[in-house]
């Protein structure tokens, strides 16, 4: 009787620790893959960066003529088009780096991004892009496109860009360009050198 | 030949109610002004929306009516048009009214008069827009369509039923004079630079709203830079004004003769 009462024991203590182990095994695998699923450029190698950044083109304006002008930025690349989409945007609000003209108020925010299966981009602004606007017919242009072209030059999945103000559609930003609706990217207002 | 009485009598009937229908409209036409065709001029912005302010505190919006009443008045003086103008005085009119008020008016040419701004202060000239739709592939196909086929369309659709067609074909009326219209615009992009000398931005093309509905031939001018201190002196002055008056006259004019 004792002596099966022991086996039996032994038995259950064997199989818990074997099942212990295979729990444990697994679990401690996966922690080890995650950032191996994360597709690391070449220059992780080299430098201990934890995120890996990508180059993007912003448009902004210069002083000399109305057309747009590209500055390089890097942001930190992301599997998500959305993400790196907010991350354009949050440059472009930043302003330029060399002396450019920003086409965008300094107090704008960037309240949503989404974009649609057939590639439309919905950038959702505060209420600043409107009020801060310097309006003008030009001025419009000069704001459309360097937010249009910004995202579709870098981010393949965009094909249109919708502009809304506070979650809704906008007639425009001050009584010139109208915003009903998605703008394709026009890339001949850009600089040509 | 034999044709049955019934059928005369059927043929009649619709035929006096067109004439008298016919006779009332051009009564009530010449009541007004003796069947002058009508250029309406769409002064920007007004009331809340002031539109592009200078440094030195100019609004677009008064410039804009100061210009609008010149132009009003060097037309009616030497063309034979009867001019109505979206608003006389500084109030706010929707984008809606400023393009029905053209079409309620069946004008014959829309003229809105702006004042440019930008984020740069050296930004200056002036430049006439006439509409873009940004269309996307369907868009564009629909288009080029109603632009082909609009003269014809015309003259297929039976006339009871053209309003409701216009109705339909009302939000993107303006894409059937495209062509008409950018020819307007050069005609007073080359006058602009003729009379006031500022820098020739050119004749473009962008999706304005206001232009978007206006059933006939319609264009947008931006006159100078309010942004750029420089030319926003300018623009306070009585004479450029006129100047500016005087270059869409002739503008207009030109292209009027084209097409008479």
């Amino acid at each position: 009787m004792d002596r099966t009462k022991a086996i039996l024991f032994f038995v259950l203590v064997f199989l818990l620790v074997v099942l212990a182990f295979i729990f444990f095994k697994n679990s401690g695998s996966e922690r080890i893959k995650k950032p191996g699923e994360i597709p690391q450029p070449a220059v992780s190698t080299q430098a201990p960066i934890e995120k890996s950044t990508r180059k993007v083109t912003l448009f902004f304006l210069r002083e000399e003529d109305s057309r747009l002008v590209p500055e390089e930025r890097n942001i930190v690349s992301d599997p998500s088009t959305v993400r790196e989409a907010e991350e354009v945007i949050a440059e472009l609000i930043r302003g330029s780096q060399t002396g450019l003209v920003s086409s965008l108020p300094a107090e704008t925010k960037l309240v949503q991004l989404f974009i649609t299966k057939e590639g439309v981009a919905y950038v959702d602004f505060s209420k600043d892009l409107v009020d801060k606007h310097p309006s003008g017919s030009a001025a419009e242009i000069s704001t459309v496109y360097s937010i249009v072209n910004s995202l579709a030059y870098n981010l393949k999945p965009i094909k249109k860009v919708f502009i809304l103000i506070e979650g809704e559609e906008r007639e425009t930003l001050g009584g010139h360009i109208s915003l009903d609706h998605p703008f394709l990217p026009d890339y001949s207002l850009i600089v040509k050198e | 030949m034999n044709m049955p009485k019934r059928t005369v009598k059927v043929l009649c009937g619709p035929g006096l109610v067109l004439l008298a229908l016919v006779l009332a409209l051009s009564a009530a036409g010449a009541s007004g002004s003796k069947e002058l065709k009508t250029i309406v001029i769409d002064p920007g912005h007004g009331g809340m929306d002031l539109g592009a302010k200078g440094k030195f505190g100019t609004l677009e919006k008064n410039i804009t009516l100061a210009v609008s009443f010149k132009l009003k008045a060097l037309i009616e003086q030497n063309l034979p048009y009867r001019v109505v103008l979206t608003r006389d005085k500084d109030i706010d009119v929707s984008m809606e009214n400023r393009s029905a008020i053209a079409n309620n008016n069946d004008a014959v040419l829309f003229i809105s008069v702006h004042i440019n701004g930008s984020q740069r202060k050296k930004a200056q000239g002036s430049e006439t827009f006439f509409m873009n739709l940004n269309a996307s592939d369907e868009e564009t196909r629909k288009l080029a369509y109603m632009e082909n086929t609009s003269a014809e369309l015309e003259k297929q659709i039976e006339d009871k039923n053209k309003d409701e067609v216009k109705m339909i074909l009302w939000d993107m009326a303006q894409s059937a004079y495209i062509k008409q219209s950018s020819q307007l615009a050069e005609e007073i992009q080359k006058e602009l630079n003729i009379f006031l000398g500022t820098e020739n931005r050119g004749i473009k093309q962008a999706p304005f709203k206001v232009l978007k509905g206006v059933a006939c031939p319609a264009i947008l001018v931006e006159v100078a830079f309010i942004s750029n201190p420089e030319e926003e002196q300018k623009l306070i002055k009585d004479d450029f004004q006129r100047k500016v008056a005087e270059a869409i006259y002739q503008g207009l004019k030109k292209y009027t003769k084209l097409f008479s």
